[in-house]
């Protein structure tokens, strides 16, 4: 062997020593600016010479489709390549030993970042000039809307006629303690009407709405009630009043209602709240159901694509590489898009979502269990058919105990993915937070925004402490 | 009682692990087979409890054939059979106590024991089995919190709990302290001969086979170079043995 590799090398260093002696300098030169990197690899820096022609060539590439991009006819980055078949022929010229090719590299990437400035529409004045544009949104998200506070309310009404048609005066109408009376029997346009109520909290404010007979309220005020919660408040009747009816000159009983809300003391989930709670409920029903039952799939598929257990017989080795590719190609399809095709079959809802995420936690886990499985220590199993068990009791006391803590831990793992996969897949009506939430975003509703986001952060963060704490205690 | 007939395993890629061997083996003695890494002494031992089937050759173990049985009666032979090995082959996970009952799943009820139910008097068995071995206050431990010799203690006490006649034990000491080496041999030693179970074990220090051995099998690239008394290996059978590169190794060099 020593002799052999003596005769081989001789003959290389001496032919290596008179080229390089005789190598004319002029040649080198000529080569280079022909081909960058050529007169190197004449000089026997081989290396040298591939990385000078690849920075060559690439940047030179790089330039002529930035032209073709941007329909310039010229590129100012056209410099760039120019310097490096510069800088190569002095490289050739004045060090012809130095194996460096920092510089073309350098000036590489000083084109590689202005071709990516520029393509990514870089613009980072933007950033600053027109951040206040986002203020009244992120002040909503912000102020998040889960909760209210607890009100009571106290609201009376009474009835007149408006416009006149006799002087008979519309009846009060009383609810609990509140009394509410006009004085005037009938209104006409722009007349001013005194209205007394008494029976409300003292102190605070009433708010005083004018209901037309059909449609909404026309008119609505607020008075503040005196110290023994009586109110007392002239109005003036205004054309709007009419703005419903067929007629405006045809006398219809209107009402006016004082209607007090009180804080109550304690609170109450907001309408937002309520479907924030409900949106995250479904969310981790539908990650957790996802991860049980892809886990409980994954099961068999681990065993049959574990290298140790299959690759036996070549009729294993088929199945092993079979359930190996589908579970990879399963795997790289991400469950959004499958939450995309089910949710046309199966309609909107939790349970497209469910089925995407199901699909593609069995093929991760199938993945992930079958390298658990090629893992374990065949010493146990030794050791226990060694004392005459089956291979049932084989199965249970040598590999199941080996198994089952990685499985969980990787289960474990599995449902704090899922549950952050599955609010994404809300937004392609997969059900969920993320229903919600894209409906919000769509509907510019900030404040709502802002709850599911807090939200959602709360879960993941718990389910991040909780999964790591349960997997840390397993293995 | 073992009886070993032209025994040859071939492996599927061509390694010839035995060739022709044949020996017998009687009641009570306490065997040790010698010879370098690789030349044989695992597949042997796990010929004759079959963990590996032989490509020819027979083995019969008290005028039963080994090397033809199948199933349940393979089974049965196997729970006769103990088997300590280097690496102790605990399952690290579970308990000490379950590790001592798993040596007695060969008798138990396969339905119950998978289900994880001992009936009362197999505890008290690998109770007694631990406290034999000195090891009866790590009965609640996980396998894996034990020392590398209180490891090897709850494999011997596993293989106690299958009753056996003879007990099979691959390099029990070589992952073991000399002080420790021969804490295990005398606990074989005893069970050797208060108990009359004959052993077959795969060593590797000259002290501890003239110390332990009743009789020495050299095997050699499979083949059997040397049969007979501890006393008859010398120097220049160590060496036929071990090749020519081979030292007088003792496992307690420092006395």
């Amino acid at each position: 062997m020593a002799k052999k590799h003596k005769i081989f090398v001789q003959p290389l260093s001496n032919n290596h020593m008179t080229k390089t002696k005789t190598a004319p300098k002029w040649l080198a030169i000529l080569l280079s600016a022909f081909l960058p990197g050529l007169g190197q690899a004449f000089q026997r820096r081989i290396r040298t010479g591939l990385y000078i022609f690849l920075a060559f060539a690439t940047s030179l590439a790089v330039v002529f489709w930035d032209r073709g991009y941007t329909g310039a006819e010229s590129s100012s980055w056209m410099i760039i390549p120019a310097l490096i078949w510069l800088w190569n022929i002095f490289n050739v010229a004045f060090f012809p030993k130095a194996s460096s090719a920092l510089i073309p590299v350098f000036l590489w990437l000083i084109l590689a970042y202005g071709v990516g400035a520029k393509v990514t529409e870089f613009n980072l004045p933007a950033l600053f000039q027109n951040v206040g544009r986002s203020q009244t949104m992120i002040r909503e998200i912000l102020h998040p809307d889960f909760v209210q506070p607890l009100t009571e309310k106290r609201t009376g009404f009474s009835e007149i006629e408006s416009p006149c048609s006799s002087a008979l005066k519309a009846p009060n109408h009383s609810t609990g303690d509140v009394t509410v009376t006009i004085l005037q029997p009938c209104a006409n346009n722009g007349d001013i009407i005194t209205i007394e109520g008494s029976g409300f909290w003292p102190n605070e404010s009433v708010t005083v709405a004018w209901h037309i007979p059909i449609g909404p309220q026309a008119m609505s005020t607020t008075v503040m009630s005196d110290a023994q919660g009586n109110v007392k408040l002239d109005w003036q009747v205004l054309p709007i009043v009419y703005s419903n009816a067929p007629d405006p000159s045809i006398p219809q009983i209107h009402r006016v209602v004082l209607t007090q809300e009180h804080p109550s003391g304690g609170i109450e989930l907001s309408s937002v709240g309520g479907y924030v709670l409900q949106g995250i409920s479904e969310t981790l029903g539908l990650a957790f159901l996802s991860t049980i039952v892809g886990a409980l799939f994954a099961i068999p598929f681990g065993f049959l694509a574990a290298r140790n257990l299959m690759t036996g017989s070549p009729i294993g080795t088929l199945f092993y590489f079979i359930i190996r590719t589908i579970l990879n190609i399963t795997r790289s399809i991400e469950a959004l898009i499958m939450a995309i095709i089910f949710v046309i079959i199966v309609g909107l809802g939790p349970f497209p979502g469910m089925i995407a995420l199901t699909i593609h936690t069995t093929a991760a886990l199938g993945k992930l269990y079958s390298e658990v499985i090629e893992g374990i220590d065949a010493g146990p199993i030794e050791a226990i058919r060694a004392t005459g068990a089956n291979w049932l009791q084989v199965v249970r006391f040598a590999v199941i105990p080996q198994i089952v803590p990685s499985f969980t831990a990787l289960t474990i793992y599995r449902w704090d993915i899922n549950v952050r996969s599955s609010t994404i897949i809300g937004f392609v009506g997969g059900g969920g937070i993320g229903f919600f939430l894209w409906q919000w975003i769509i509907l510019q509703d900030f404040r709502a925004v802002g709850s599911s986001f807090f939200a959602i952060a709360v879960v993941v963060i718990i389910m991040d402490f909780l999964s790591a704490q349960i997997r840390e205690r397993l293995v | 009682m073992l009886k070993v007939e032209h025994l040859t395993k071939v492996y599927p890629g061509g390694t010839v692990a035995l060739k022709d061997l044949s020996f017998e083996v009687e009641d009570g003695e306490f065997l040790v087979v010698i010879g370098l890494s690789g030349s044989g002494k695992s597949t042997l031992l796990r010929c004759i409890n079959r963990l590996i089937d032989p490509t020819e050759g027979k083995i019969t173990m008290d005028g039963a054939d080994i090397t033809a049985a199948k199933g349940a009666e393979l089974r049965h032979i196997r729970r006769q059979i103990g088997m300590i090995f280097q690496h102790f082959n605990l399952v690290k996970r579970s308990s000490v106590m379950t590790n001592v009952l798993n040596g007695r799943l060969g008798y138990l009820n396969p339905w119950l024991s998978t289900m994880g139910i001992f009936p009362a008097e197999e505890k008290k068995r690998a109770q007694q089995a631990l406290a034999r071995l000195g090891i009866e206050d790590k009965v609640h431990s996980r396998a894996d919190e034990l020392s590398g010799g209180q490891q090897q203690r709850v494999g011997i006490a596993r293989t106690l709990m299958q009753e056996p006649k003879l007990i099979l034990a691959d390099e029990p000491v070589a992952s073991l302290d000399p002080v420790l080496a021969h804490s295990i041999l005398q606990y074989l030693e005893q069970l050797n001969k208060d108990d009359k179970v004959t052993v077959i074990c795969s060593l590797h220090y000259l002290d501890l086979i003239q110390r332990y051995a009743t009789r020495v099998i050299g095997l050699k690239d499979g083949v059997k170079v040397f049969e007979g008394l501890p006393s008859e290996i010398n120097r220049v059978k160590f060496k036929e043995i071990y090749g020519e590169e081979a030292q007088d190794i003792r496992a307690t060099a420092l006395e």
